[in-house]
């Protein structure tokens, strides 16, 4: 395989950046001042219960007994145990990754069709007042805060045209009679809609600017100039020499926008109330429920450095210039 | 055996193949000029975040109520004592906009200061000295670098976030790693200029070395950087506020955007409270990015003729010859 | 192949670039005809705009460019509806070779696609038949059949010359514009590019545009040769006649600046720079760097006259009719 020694440097990095993650993630929850425990706010905390919960999850201990129980128990794929529900982190997590999965899903796509077809026409038109306009409706809408762009969707749109704007499926679904798949999949789709299609467009900006710049240059390419040489037309020019090489860069790129995408995931979820893990962090921070907290950010820091890898290695395949 | 001896063209040499126009000076009285006069996308940028900045500023003067004080009753619509309504503490939302100003551009200017701060030196300090410096350095930032920014300011304003002063802190620390590296490339490529290398063997010491010839060379690209990095600090700001970590004394844009969720102004048909804090956002980041994009591009232009367009070559009647026959 | 008339002919050329910084008259009044089978060396220094020249002929210039002057294909002028008029000839009937064949082919594709493309646009060939004829032009050139489905950046920098000749060969045109085809190359493979050049345009009567800077090219392979300074053509002859008997002091200071190996001389050099073309010059442009000029320089522009029978000069040391003071 071309390049195993790049694959095997790029899996080792990316390897050595989680394992900085986690010793950061430990370092970071013990620095709360005071300590994670007095922090904490839940109903029935009195002092006593503080003090037998510190015992038993050993913040009583030195640092390094503490770090090394810590990476044990991550070894075993213990996250530790929620504050306020005594459940697993795991087990809080777990359904909420799955409801937003399909949200980031949907809204890469939206930004990636809406960007790419911006871009691009951008780039036809270059200098045109098309172009103008276009490029500062992409900057407008990557300039606008995510979770303003949900407010005035919800407001402006979701309540005028009875979309679903809370929760991730109807309450009533079920009550009378059994619904079927489809129904069941049409009301999730309802419920995913906004805040996805909200997620899209307020990302695809980035992906607009890119592509017109990327297509840009490729059109100021010697190639491109080669194909006009040779007589083929505008279109066929950008759509079998244009189109390929610009998008290039936008593959990576969409991996390495993961880190924003779940940002702004996070937010949506909080304006659509939206279970998904952006509302469970959110619920964590107002709880003080550090495990979870510090669960959650392990999971999204890993996701994160998990896409950046997998953009090094899709730039290397797809460029066959790119040596290791 | 080429012509050597001749000497090279003059400007608008092969020129479908080359960069047609001469860059407008890069020194920072140049990019000033291109700026102020040049630029109608800078011009209208800087137009924009002066009169935020004057608002903010005089603040205390222009405000017409107080920030802090109800002066009727829960979500009042715009009328002609309250151009903006009332928000869902009865307070006038003008007045809040106005001093939500000071804080989000506050931290976005002090963020963004702190970041270049940081990010400046250490990139001219890996940059000029180069060597086991320039590596350590460079490897310090590439572990801030692949730290996921989100999650990790999600996390600090958790735990540390309840003061201005530590945000400012959070923004700066999560973001200066690409002013580090920018800089990083701008003063090695200097270093290595006829100049400076002829500076160093008249035995000028390397702090002078920096602040005469490195310094003015870096500047202009820091400042279009910083700038930048100021609405990247703004939007950083807006999101903390939004998850409830900012300073709970202050108000700024993101907190104003924050409450009319929480103060449930969609249901109450509120838009006075929903739509002006994220306009003001918006349009100081745009007004940022003109500036900022502005600066980069007379700084470094890119001017590749494309080689495909709508638009084709013009004709022309070919002109009278001029002169004896 | 008998022709009567040139195969190309270009007529009072004028490129103007539209610039920021003010309007470039980059190309003024070149002309200059070709036959078939012939060999033309376009020579001068890097910005005279020989590229430019060449580029307009096909109309391959940016939007910023507006062209003036007429191009004869067969004596249709093929510029007369701009773009229009142009684009049916390219490739068919004239094709290019440009600068730095190392960008010229797209990095993603596999080259014999990307010569297959123009075969299968203008009907020369389709489907099975491009690969036999990518086959055919492989050998001419020079290259193994097989590399045909290997990518560009796997090719060396001689041969990926010799698969952009190929591919200027594919629909079989008339003429052969060359943009600097061996800078970048190395000695050895220089001369066999020349030599392939040389022996393309016997065998198939291919009329070639040798656009260089480099004399002993023009000397090597061209039969005539054309001399371009500040955008205007200064002296069009047989090379034997621009170098024994060159009729502009640019020609003649050219030729004797290129050193001879064995020769004992020593080193003349042009002081000065070429004239910005963003202004209107006033008389002779070559006026502040020449060795003989005189009285009429710098006020007239000198026209391209006729010294001998196809050679022509645009100087006023050629007019016997003017005053002479040396």
């Amino acid at each position: 395989m071309r390049g195993a020694d790049y694959v095997v440097r790029r899996t080792g990095a990316a390897l050595l950046t989680v394992f900085v993650a986690i010793t950061l993630n430990f370092v970071l929850f013990r620095a709360v001042p005071g300590s994670a425990i007095t922090a904490l706010r839940c109903f029935h905390c009195t002092k006593q219960f503080k003090a037998a919960l510190e015992q038993e999850l050993g913040l009583n201990q030195s640092m390094w007994q503490q770090y090394t129980i810590y990476l044990g128990s991550l070894a075993e794929g213990d996250l530790g145990t929620s504050f306020t529900d005594h459940r697993s982190v795991w087990q809080n997590l777990k359904e909420p990754i799955m409801n937003t999965l399909p949200m980031l899903v949907i809204a890469t796509v939206i930004s990636v069709v809406i960007g790419v077809a911006a871009g691009v026409l951008s780039a036809w038109r270059r200098g045109t007042r098309t172009d103008r306009l276009n490029t500062w409706t992409a900057l407008s809408f990557y300039a606008m805060p995510t979770q303003w762009i949900g407010l005035m969707v919800v407001f402006y749109i979701a309540l005028r045209f009875g979309f679903p704007v809370a929760g991730i499926r109807d309450p009533t679904l079920g009550i009378l009679e059994e619904p079927s798949t489809w129904t069941v999949i049409a009301d999730r789709l309802r419920h995913l809609a906004l805040p996805a299609l909200t997620l899209g467009i307020g990302l695809y900006g980035e992906y607009a600017l890119i592509v017109r710049s990327s297509m840009l240059e490729t059109l100021g390419e010697d190639y491109v100039l080669t194909a006009r040489a040779k007589g083929l037309k505008n279109f066929n020019i950008v759509w079998r020499h244009g189109l390929r090489n610009a998008m290039l860069p936008l593959v990576t790129l969409i991996a390495l926008s993961f880190g924003y995408i779940l940002a702004g995931a996070i937010v949506i979820e909080e304006v659509f109330s939206y279970p998904g893990i952006g509302l469970a962090v959110i619920n964590a921070i107002d709880q003080r429920d550090y495990p979870v907290l510090q669960g959650a950010f392990l999971l999204l820091t890993f996701a994160v450095i998990f896409f950046n890898f997998v953009a090094d290695l899709l730039y290397f395949k797809l460029d066959p210039r790119v040596t290791a | 055996m080429t012509i050597e001896a001749l000497p090279p063209a003059g400007p608008g040499g092969g020129l479908p193949a080359t960069d047609p126009a001469p860059v407008a000076g890069t020194t920072s009285r140049g990019v000033l000029r291109q700026l102020v006069l040049g630029d109608r996308q800078a011009a209208f940028g800087s137009l924009v975040l002066a009169i935020f900045i004057a608002l903010a500023l005089a603040a205390p003067i222009i405000s017409p109520y107080s920030p802090r004080g109800k002066v009727g009753p829960v979500y009042a619509p715009p009328s002609s004592e309250h151009l903006l309504g009332l928000d869902d503490g009865g307070i006038d939302m003008l007045t809040l906009l106005i001093w939500g100003a000071r804080v989000s551009l506050l931290v976005g200017f002090a963020a963004s200061l702190m970041a270049m701060l940081i990010g400046g030196t250490v990139g001219i300090l890996s940059g000029y000295l180069g060597g086991r410096t320039d590596t350590v350095l460079m490897r310090i930032t590439d572990y801030f670098l692949v730290i996921p920014d989100v999650p990790l300011m999600i996390v600090a304003a958790a735990i540390w976030g309840q003061s201005l002063l530590n945000i400012v802190i959070i923004i700066a620390v999560i973001y200066w790693t690409s002013t580090a590296r920018l800089i990083r490339a701008q003063v090695k490529s200097v270093r290595e200029q006829v100049y400076v290398k002829r500076a160093r063997a008249l035995g000028a010491g390397n702090i002078r070395l920096i602040a005469k010839h490195v310094l003015p060379q870096v500047t202009p690209l820091l400042v279009a950087n910083t700038v930048l990095t100021v609405a990247t600090a703004i939007f950083a700001e807006t999101y903390i506020a939004f998850l409830g970590l900012g300073d709970p004394s202050q108000i700024s844009w993101g907190k104003l955007i924050q409450n009319s969720l929480s103060g449930g102004a969609i249901f109450s048909d509120a838009w006075w409270a929903i739509v002006p804090p994220g306009v003001c956002v918006t349009l100081v980041i745009l007004a940022c990015t003109m500036v900022g994009q502005s600066m980069e591009d007379a700084l470094n232009p890119r001017l590749k003729v494309g080689h495909l367009s709508v638009h084709r070559f013009r004709l022309r009647r070919p002109p009278l010859k001029a002169g004896a026959e | 192949m008998s022709r009567r008339g040139p195969v190309l002919r270009v007529e009072d050329l004028h490129v103007w670039f539209d610039l920021p910084g003010g309007e470039l008259h980059a190309v003024q009044g070149v002309g200059f005809e070709l036959q078939a089978g012939e060999r033309l060396g376009l020579v001068g220094e890097s910005g005279c705009g020989k590229t430019t020249t060449i580029l307009a002929v096909m109309g391959l210039l940016p939007p910023n460019a507006s062209v003036a002057g007429r191009v004869y294909l067969d004596d249709r002028d093929i510029l007369e509806g701009g773009e229009n008029t142009v684009a049916p000839h390219r490739w068919k009937d004239v094709a290019m070779v440009f600068q730095g064949a190392m960008n010229a082919f797209n990095p993603v594709k596999r080259i014999g696609d990307q010569i297959a493309e123009p075969m299968e646009l203008h009907g020369t060939a389709t489907g099975r038949a491009t690969r036999t004829r990518v086959a055919e032009l492989f050998e001419m050139v020079g290259i193994a059949p097989e590399r045909a489905d290997r990518y560009p950046h796997e090719f060396s920098g001689g041969m990926r010359q010799r698969a952009a000749i190929a591919m200027a060969l594919a629909c079989d045109p008339q003429v052969l514009l060359a943009d600097e085809p061996t800078t970048a190359l190395d000695v050895m493979v220089q001369a066999q590019i020349l030599e392939l050049l040389v022996r393309l345009s016997e065998e198939l009567g291919l009329a070639v545009v040798l656009v260089t800077h480099d004399l002993p090219v023009v000397a090597q392979t061209c039969g005539r040769a054309a001399v371009m300074y500040a955008g205007r053509m200064v002296e069009d002859g047989a090379t034997a006649d621009l170098y024994h008997d060159p009729k502009h002091p640019y020609t003649r200071l050219l030729f004797s600046a290129t050193p001879d190996l064995y020769a004992e001389e020593h080193i003349v050099s042009i002081p000065g720079a070429p004239p910005r073309l963003d202004r209107h010059i006033e008389g002779c442009p070559f006026q502040p760097r020449c060795d003989r000029a005189f009285a009429p320089c710098p006020t007239i522009a000198p026209p391209f006259i006729t010294v001998a029978p196809r050679h022509a000069a645009a100087c006023h040391l050629n007019d016997v009719a003017l005053e002479r003071t040396q």
